[in-house]
């Protein structure tokens, strides 16, 4: 519904499979290594069990006609250009049953690739000039404040500013001193205080270079930071901070916490021979271990009446971060009131508070619009698609992120027929005048029947026949008639380049003709409209039906629950069509020697079924 | 003005560009069209907002003006592309140490604008979709095979990254096309139907 009329949406298969339970997955894989014999026994006939219900519900669906509007439809119908095929599968492939994996990481603005070990430490954004406004999201441009005479290049001091909204970095009292490099001027400025009152010249930040860097790089980094970890250890210890930093700003806290809490956890670990506990965080094996090893201890200390207690030692206590150095605030009592004060005052107001969307991008601590920091650009993927069945790949993108090629790009288009839909103008209104208007397909009336043109293109090299079937009443509130008057016939193969090539030159004259023809020509049953080299053209036959609420105008009993439940967009006339196509294609490797046997020439015969769907139009209420 | 009732609307020449007799285009020697370019109705082409070659050496005292025969392009447009009715296709322009000057802008092949859109990017690319009502701000570069939405106010200054969907006030990149886009006759590849219909009788 998103698409203007006429849209044509293709079913994928999947929708009829259940999803694949990514833990039934992982005990199938288990059970070759625990094989009793017992528990075989057991899955199977979970299987069995539970291919039972499938089965039969399958041989129900094949029966049912496909529903546009069935909740279930939703999640399978895409328009034909996202769809993907699998050549091994031999199947249609949409977003649902395929896995991504990332060929590369670029920033969409400046359009360089970040190297993947990069993207960690930079925290998944683009560590150049590329910013977004924190007010709009609109991209930050560098510009200079003093140059309007234009008598030289590179005279700062320079801001980042918005053209959407016309906020700039000297808002929140930002400038920058030279235009490259700005993401670590910002950072060096921001890491070093709170205050949103700081001048980028006077003020050098004097943390480490690790601060520089997101929290995140730690990972990236990990002997550096240990040893960085260690030192800070030490510096608690001898009461001797050489750095007095009284304010941290948000992400040095972070990191000033993070190392504190590394250094705590590889002090008090139990096992030191695990190279694990001391490198990473809670989250890793090591800490699990040490945190089962707690648990275990704690039990067995627990269980004196048991007898078999052990003589072990007391696991060292962790202790928490203490002083600013470490990543510890003290808020002070007023912080509160006098946040409420500033909001309350005339000069803040309304539009002096960041909004939600505002400050779910920023540091917690972000409550005003004039603490708000230009946002580093995120990194976007290019991404190469797998098939989740069979793990082939079918989209490869090339890495270079201007690069608009594919290395691998199976794309449904190229084996199924593109279907595009077309009104026939109506020849019964206006015959005097030859060129009949195209009707409006956002006010059909109802009960009169209109012919609609579907044309089918083919892709592939080989030629295919086709049969549709619709059924013959649309499924809804609103019963609309189809019928299709050539439901079986052939499409070429799509031929030689050059053959197109040729044939396009002299296609605007021969579609002239067939256009002017097209005036007199009278759709008739079991005749193809049009034909092409690899293309053909039916005739669909619709006489939409008529809404609850023209109904009751032409004097028939209103049936209050079909009115109750007639819904939004339950005038939109959708046509659901099965499509079935039959190709010979050539055999490849290893259904040869099946080929041999039943067709001569190594061909093999093929066959694919799906349904779609054929946005037609929308009624209109009255007749 | 006696009425042109016997023409019909559009004017086709020799590379088969369709432009409508109600399309206003100025600076038509600014103006570079591909062959295949279907201009509809009330369409706005400035090509009367070129770069002046002069700003150039009167910043610069000590180049003499020697461009100034060449004539200087202000609009390119490729081959299949669309502008539908009421669409403003415009110069960007920037203020350039001191000197507000515009630069050329320029269309890729297969291109469709959608009614009374505004464009003043400095590119779009091939196969670029911008739709009804949107607004390209000045510089920005829409790359190939990328889809403004209808309505959309593509900030200045942005960079539209291919395969990419944008929308919203200002644009922000809400999704990303198929990898079939730009097929021939699907969606993004309509371009040649779509000059095939236009001034049919």
């Amino acid at each position: 519904m998103s698409r203007p009329f006429p849209y044509t949406y293709i079913s994928c298969p999947c929708v009829d499979t259940p999803v694949p339970d990514p833990s039934k997955k992982r005990r199938s894989r288990e059970t070759p290594q625990k094989s009793t014999p017992e528990r075989d026994a057991e899955t199977k006939e979970d299987q069995d069990k539970t291919n039972l219900p499938n089965e039969e519900a399958e041989e129900e669906e094949e029966e049912q006609t496909f529903d546009p509007r069935s909740p279930r439809s939703n999640f399978s119908l895409y328009p034909p250009e996202q769809l993907l095929y699998c050549e091994d599968c031999h199947e249609i492939k949409c977003p649902r049953c395929i896995t991504e994996e990332i060929v590369s990481w670029y920033c969409p603005n400046c359009l360089f690739e970040t190297p993947s070990s990069m993207v960690r430490s930079d925290g998944g954004r683009c560590g150049r000039n590329c910013f977004n406004c924190p007010v709009c999201t609109a991209p930050l441009a560098v510009s200079t404040i003093e140059n309007v005479t234009g008598n030289g290049s590179g005279q700062g001091p320079w801001v980042l500013s918005c053209g959407y909204c016309l906020w700039t970095t000297l808002d929140i009292g930002i400038k920058f001193d030279k235009p490259t490099n700005i993401r670590s001027q910002l950072q060096k400025m921001t890491d070093s205080t709170t205050t949103p009152t700081f001048d980028g010249r006077s003020r050098q930040g004097s943390r480490a270079f690790g601060d520089l860097k997101s929290p995140l790089s730690n990972f990236a980094s990990i002997d550096e930071q240990s040893n960085s970890g260690e030192r800070d250890g030490e510096q608690p210890a001898s009461k001797e901070t050489p750095i007095p930093t009284p304010h941290l700003g948000a992400e040095a806290r972070f990191a000033a916490l993070k190392s504190f809490y590394r250094t705590q956890i590889s002090e008090t670990s139990n096992s030191p021979s695990d190279p694990l506990s001391s490198e990473f965080g809670f989250s890793s094996p090591g800490a699990l271990n040490r945190l089962m090893s707690l648990y275990a201890s704690s039990s067995r200390l627990s269980g004196l009446y048991g007898g078999n207690k052990k003589p072990k030692s007391k696991p060292p206590v962790m202790r928490e971060a203490l002083t600013a150095s470490e990543g510890l605030r003290i808020a002070s009592e007023d912080t509160d009131s006098g946040l409420i004060q500033r909001i309350a005052s005339s000069d803040c107001g309304w539009d002096g508070v960041a909004s939600l969307g505002q400050r779910i991008e920023q540091s917690p601590d972000v409550r005003f619009v004039d603490e708000l920091l230009p946002l580093p650009v995120l990194l976007r993927t290019k991404r190469a698609k797998r098939c989740k069945s069979c793990k082939h790949i079918l989209v490869k993108p090339e890495t270079k992120p201007q690069s608009t090629r594919f290395r691998i790009r199976l794309i449904a288009l190229s084996y199924i027929p593109l279907p595009t839909l077309r009104p026939l103008a109506q020849p019964s209104t206006s015959s005097i005048t030859g060129s009949a208007p195209a009707p409006d397909l956002n006010a059909l009336s109802p009960l009169r029947p209109y012919h609609v043109l579907l044309t089918l293109k083919n892709h592939m090299f080989d030629p295919v026949r086709i049969t549709l079937a619709t059924p013959s009443v649309t499924p809804g509130v609103v019963a609309t008639k189809v019928t299709v008057l050539c439901p079986q016939f052939e499409i070429g193969a799509n031929s030689d380049v050059w053959d197109e090539a040729l044939q396009n030159a002299t296609a605007p004259l021969s579609d002239r003709i067939i256009g002017m023809r097209g005036g007199e020509k009278v759709p008739e049953a079991g005749k193809v409209w049009e034909k092409g080299r690899n293309w053909t053209t039916v005739v669909l036959e619709v006489v939409p039906g008529t809404l609850p609420g023209t109904q009751a105008e032409g004097g028939q009993a209103i049936d209050s629950d079909i009115v109750a439940s007639f819904q939004k967009d339950e005038d939109v006339l959708e046509i659901p069509v099965f499509v079935h196509m039959e190709w010979d294609a050539e055999a490849q490797l290893e259904q040869q020697n099946v080929g041999k046997a039943s067709k001569p020439d190594d061909l093999v015969a093929r066959e694919l079924a799906y349904w779609m769907v054929l946005g037609v139009g929308r009624i209109q209420a009255s007749l | 003005m006696p009425p042109k009732a016997a023409k019909g609307e559009y004017i086709e020449t020799d590379t088969g560009n369709k432009i409508s007799r109600r399309s206003q285009i100025h600076g038509t020697q600014h103006i570079i069209l591909g062959g295949k370019t279907v201009i509809q109705a009330e369409a706005v082409i400035r090509g009367d907002l070129y770069r002046l070659p002069s700003t150039a050496a009167s910043t610069d005292p000590s180049n003499p003006p020697q461009q100034s025969n060449a004539p200087s392009v202000a609009i390119t447009v490729g081959r299949y592309s669309y502008i539908s009715k009421s669409a403003v296709l415009r110069p960007p322009s920037r203020l350039h140490r001191g000197v507000h000057s515009f630069y050329p802008l320029k269309i890729g092949d297969h291109v469709f604008v959608g009614e009374s859109a505004v464009i003043e990017a400095a590119s779009l690319g091939n196969h670029v979709h911008v739709g009804a009502g949107a607004t390209v701000g000045s510089m920005a570069i829409i790359k190939d095979f990328a889809m403004v939405l209808d309505g959309a106010v593509v900030p200045p200054g942005m960079v539209v990254p291919s395969w990419s969907v944008v929308g919203g006030r200002p644009a922000r990149i809400v999704g990303e096309v198929g990898e079939g886009y730009g097929v021939e006759g699907a969606e993004g590849g309509m371009a040649r139907e779509r000059y095939r219909v236009v001034g049919r009788p």
